[in-house]
């Protein structure tokens, strides 16, 4: 039953991962234009531009060409950049190591969230409509009312201008000691975090108040057990199964959210990779982002879905 | 002997709309170590409330007055700090809470949460797993290692309620507080639950607090009741003198208004009018506006418990004259008229009905095969009839209900109505049809719009129906509300802010709104107060009279069944294993599950303590493999290996009357011990 249910979940992922790389790639390849004329410029000549066309072939169908992308794609060939002619420069070389800064800091923020969401809701919750309630909310309501380069902003001025306890600019490329690593993440992932944290502590937390309500946690309580256990074992497992949902689309968020904040920090990341491929007109390198991140954003849907028939037992047995 | 539990001057106020609500009002009483006390009361007199503060619990919003005390061997609870507190909730104080479904926690094996509460008590790790096993069988549970890794929503509800029971029984507490264990269970469930508590009680000799609102259960198993109206304690006394002897005006209404499985239909009468209206409490006696011994003077007067036997305590400064009173009264009131049932061309007829609810498929992509909850199923009801169905969870009843109302398609069988075929799903029904069928369900709540006030949600089936608007709306609305005893005002109410019987009777007058020949009554009555059942069944009955409507009648409460029913039909899963006339059914000879059903209700007794003596539970007979009599798991009385493999046959008893078994009906007659054991108290 609830491997059945699992797969049935991983089928349904895997198609609508195809499905958004037909989309993927008939954007990028149908906008308007001799992508030749538009990448070599005008003056080059009609040999440079066949040439071109050749290499990329342009001329085959477009179906053909999908399979041959979506081939190469799955073995990590996401063929060769636009810019730079001379080079030839692998797609995925200059995605790796962007891939790998992006991760990081995805990793640094997400690490921190899930801690900071549950305890932060937790005492809210606790301490239904009394000050910490108060508090926290209020503070919610305000981080709900800003945008992230704002509050990145607000964090350089704060800790880089005013304190200077952190770098304003991240140079996460030339950080290689942990303590490098951490000083160039830490505002960009603290960023990331607010904004996921200010939606889902506030869900956490009804969903946490609802279930304190309920009978069984009275009878927990009524048990004679210590107040931690309550939480730990009674309240929370039940009220994350609602939750994690969110927590699931903001790890969805989390990449979008990436784009603006690796500006915001000029951090070198998939973000600011995607945005400077939009400004050449990279094709393929768009598409390789474009891929990269629907593949992530389906991969949390999916692991939120799987979590969540772990989690009920009615579904774990059967 | 010192007291185990003494509380003192309990008051308690829930904060509610901006302002105190009283709840609890100066309750006090007192528990001796082994004694078993009973609280008993309608919903709202505030059992549950004193209940949960005898293990320090306050919801939140409410305050308990600082005068109050509520004294545990020697220490007041209410006083106590929060770890001196967790210090006895569960090991010395346990609780078994109403809900058992809703109380163990979703997600935990129940080993596990029983295992927890021996930890948090400080028993050591290798010992714990031992105890869990040793109280998983001694609560009668089968395969206790098995039954320790199961989740909560594996379990049936009488097996919850036995882990919970266990969990309760843990750390030996010298006093377990019980909040309505049984109330939702099945009666055979029900009866295991009170022998089981029976029996642990002689066996650990602990002391009870019991509140409920069945008073035949706190017959059965309490030593002393104490009776609660509006938050005060207005009699108290030993079981059997309360039983005898009752004093108090609300005591002798609430006694008089059980409906018995012993007392056939023509004998009730309403001693209890109105219900409880918190706000229109008068400063006196808080029963004074349902009274009908009231003096002026009760109003104003407040009442205190005052001594009117040896332990007997009431709280009514007439106490001496009420029940020379209540028998002028009772010579008053028009003696009910004896109904019979009316003959003539049914009005509904089933044919060989099969319902089925679910639909399986053996793999994703086979044809779902219909999995039967109701089989042959073959019966008629006759205008101004009242046919009833009784039977445990999951006999297919409220299936045959849904199936009749158009909720669902039946596989096979015939449905005729008027003498018209009727389709199975209501979209392919005629306007007519669809108003001359009318279903009442059991909870109110969920069929009622909270956002509608009730002018709309009665006035609906006027427009649809009879195309009325405006002025004529309103008119033929109140007097639908007027119909089932409803106040005029009410039109402009919403489903929050009325009570659940009050709910209920909207919920009816919606249906009458149809003007309908039938109406399915799917366990109507099941989440209300004896009281206010015994209204609605009377406002059922003269709604009967006036307009010939024929009711289905479904019911768990053979009682009430007993008290409505022209004729009854035994459904046990999904199948009809006896049916006749209420007064055949309800004598001999029994179908061996009839008689187990009716040997599983508990009876205010008051010479005896019956407790009903049932083997199994409903649940035990529904997972083994399907037999030819479908009861064959379950029947004390069972043949042999015949009952797996022939079919019963259906042996007519009398005319009207026929069920379907192995043994012969000379014997089943002489097999019966229910009515037999009852006899004197029938006479009582
Ligand atoms: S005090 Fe008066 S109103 Fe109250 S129960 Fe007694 S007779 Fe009735
Ligand atoms: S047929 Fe057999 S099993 Fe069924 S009720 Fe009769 S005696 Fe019991």
């Amino acid at each position: 039953m609830i491997i059945r249910l699992i797969l049935s979940r991983m089928v349904l992922a895997v198609l609508t991962l195809l499905a958004v790389s037909v989309f993927i790639f008939w954007t990028a390849e149908i906008l308007p234009g001799d992508i030749a004329a538009r990448v070599l410029g005008r003056e080059a000549t009609e040999e440079s531009k066949q040439a071109f066309r050749d290499r990329l072939r342009l001329d085959r169908p477009l179906h053909e060409r999908y399979w041959l992308w979506l081939k190469g794609a799955v073995q990590g060939d996401f063929g060769v950049s636009l810019v730079d002619q001379s080079q030839e420069r692998q797609v995925a070389d200059s995605i790796k190591p962007r891939l790998k800064n992006t991760a990081i800091l995805g990793v640094y923020a997400f690490a921190l969230y899930v801690p900071v969401t549950i305890f932060l809701a937790s005492i809210s919750a606790l301490y239904r409509d009394r000050l910490p309630d108060g508090v926290i909310s209020l503070v919610n309501l305000v981080g709900l009312a800003m945008p992230e380069f704002v509050i990145g902003t607000v964090l350089i001025y704060g800790f880089a201008v005013k304190w200077s306890l952190l770098p304003v600019l991240s140079q996460i490329q030339r950080a290689e000691t942990l303590k490098e690593i951490l000083n160039s993440t830490t505002l960009p992932a603290v960023t990331l975090t607010i904004v996921m944290s200010v939606y889902s502590i506030r869900l956490l937390r009804d969903s946490l108040i609802e279930v304190l309500e309920s009978e069984y946690i009275r009878m927990a309580i009524l048990k004679g057990l210590p107040r931690y256990r309550v939480i730990l074992f009674h309240a929370l497992p039940n009220a994350a199964a609602p939750a994690l949902n969110t927590m699931a689309l903001n790890l969805a968020y989390l990449i979008g959210g990436v784009v603006v904040v690796e500006q915001v920090f000029a951090f070198q990341g998939l973000g600011s990779l995607l945005v400077q491929s939009v400004f050449v007109r990279d094709a393929p390198t768009i598409e390789a982002v474009a891929l990269l991140v629907s593949t992530v954003y389906i991969a949390a849907n999916l692991f939120a879905d799987v979590m969540s028939i772990v989690l009920n037992p009615r579904l774990r047995t059967g | 002997m010192n007291p185990l539990l003494e509380v003192e001057n309990l008051t308690v106020d829930f904060w509610n709309q901006n302002r105190w609500v009283n709840v609890v009002s100066h309750v006090s009483f007192k528990v001796m170590p082994g004694e078993a006390m009973g609280l008993v009361g309608e919903s709202g007199c505030g059992k549950t409330t004193t209940a949960y503060t005898l293990l320090g619990y306050r919801r939140p919003n409410s305050r308990i007055d600082k005068n109050a005390e509520v004294c545990f061997d020697g220490q007041n609870i209410l006083k106590l700090p929060g770890s001196a507190l967790r210090r006895i909730r569960g090991k010395r104080i346990a609780l078994v809470p109403q809900n058992p479904t809703t109380t163990l926690s979703p997600g935990m094996r129940v080993g596990r949460q029983i295992n927890e509460v021996l930890a948090a008590h400080g028993v050591s790790g290798g010992e714990r797993q031992e105890r869990v096993l040793d109280l998983l069988a001694h609560v009668r549970l089968p395969d206790p290692l098995k039954t320790a890794q199961k989740y909560p929503h594996q379990l049936s509800g009488g097996q919850q309620q036995r882990v919970i029971i266990a969990m309760a029984l843990a750390c030996r507490p010298d006093l377990l507080v019980l909040d309505e264990p049984t109330t939702g269970l099945d009666v055979t469930t029900q009866a295991q639950i009170l022998e089981l508590l029976m029996h642990l009680r002689q066996e650990q000799g602990m002391a009870m607090v019991y509140v409920t609102h069945d008073l035949s259960v706190v017959a059965t198993i309490c030593d002393r009741v104490g009776v609660m109206y509006a938050g005060e304690l207005v009699e108290e006394a030993p079981t059997g003198e309360l039983f005898r002897n009752p004093r108090h005006p609300y005591t002798r209404g609430l006694i008089a208004s059980v409906p018995s499985v012993r007392v056939p239909r023509q004998r009730r009468r309403i001693l209890l009018r109105g219900y409880l209206q918190r706000d229109q409490l008068p400063p006196g006696c808080r029963f004074a506006p349902r009274c009908l011994f009231a003096h002026e003077s009760c109003f104003s007067d407040k009442q205190n418990l005052v001594t009117a036997a040896e332990n007997h305590q009431v709280a009514c400064w007439r106490w001496s004259e009420v029940p020379q009173l209540a028998t002028e009264i009772v010579e008053e009131l028009p003696q009910p008229e004896i109904v019979s049932a009316p003959k003539g061309a049914p009005l509904l007829q089933v044919d060989d009905l099969n319902c089925a609810y679910e639909y399986h498929r053996a793999s994703l992509f086979a044809n779902p095969v219909a999995k039967l909850v109701v089989r042959d199923v073959s019966f008629d009801i006759r205008p101004s009839e009242t046919f009833a169905l009784v039977g445990e969870s999951g006999s297919g009843k409220s299936t045959i209900a849904r199936t009749i109302a158009g909720l669902l398609r039946p596989p096979s069988g015939k449905v005729t109505f008027d003498d018209q075929a009727i389709a199975g799903k209501v979209g392919a029904r005629t306007q007519d049809l669809r108003r001359d069928i009318q279903l009442v369900l059991q909870n109110p709540d969920a069929s009622l719009n909270p956002r509608q006030p009730v002018l709309q949600i009665i006035g609906r089936p006027l427009e649809i129906f009879f195309h009325l608007r405006g002025k004529e709306l309103r008119n033929r609305v109140e007097q639908l509300l007027d119909d089932v005893r409803l106040d005029k005002t009410y039109v402009r109410r919403y489903p929050g802010e009325l009570s659940g019987g009050e709910r209920q009777r909207v919920a009816i007058a919606r249906a009458l709104a149809a003007n309908p020949k039938l109406m399915l009554c799917d366990e109507i009555l099941s989440a209300l107060d004896v009281s206010v059942q015994a209204s609605i069944l009377e406002l059922l009955r003269a709604l009967q009279a006036e307009r010939q409507i024929a009711y289905l009648f479904i019911s768990h409460d053979l009682a009430v069944v007993r008290s409505l029913a022209h004729r009854v039909g035994v459904l046990y899963l999904g199948e009809l294993c006896e049916y006749g006339q209420v007064e055949e059914v309800y004598s001999p000879p029994f179908h061996p599950y009839t008689h187990m059903l009716l040997s599983a209700v508990p009876e205010v007794n008051t010479e005896s303590r019956l407790v009903p003596t049932v083997r199994s539970d409903a649940a035990e007979g529904t997972g083994s493999r399907k037999t030819a009599c479908p009861f064959a798991n379950r029947c004390p009385w069972k043949v042999g290996k015949i009952c797996e493999d022939v079919p019963p046959p259906l042996q007519q008893v009398s005319e009207t009357h026929a069920l379907h078994c192995h043994i012969p009906l000379e014997e089943l007659r002489q097999r019966e011990t229910w009515s037999k054991s009852t006899l004197q108290t029938a006479k009582s």
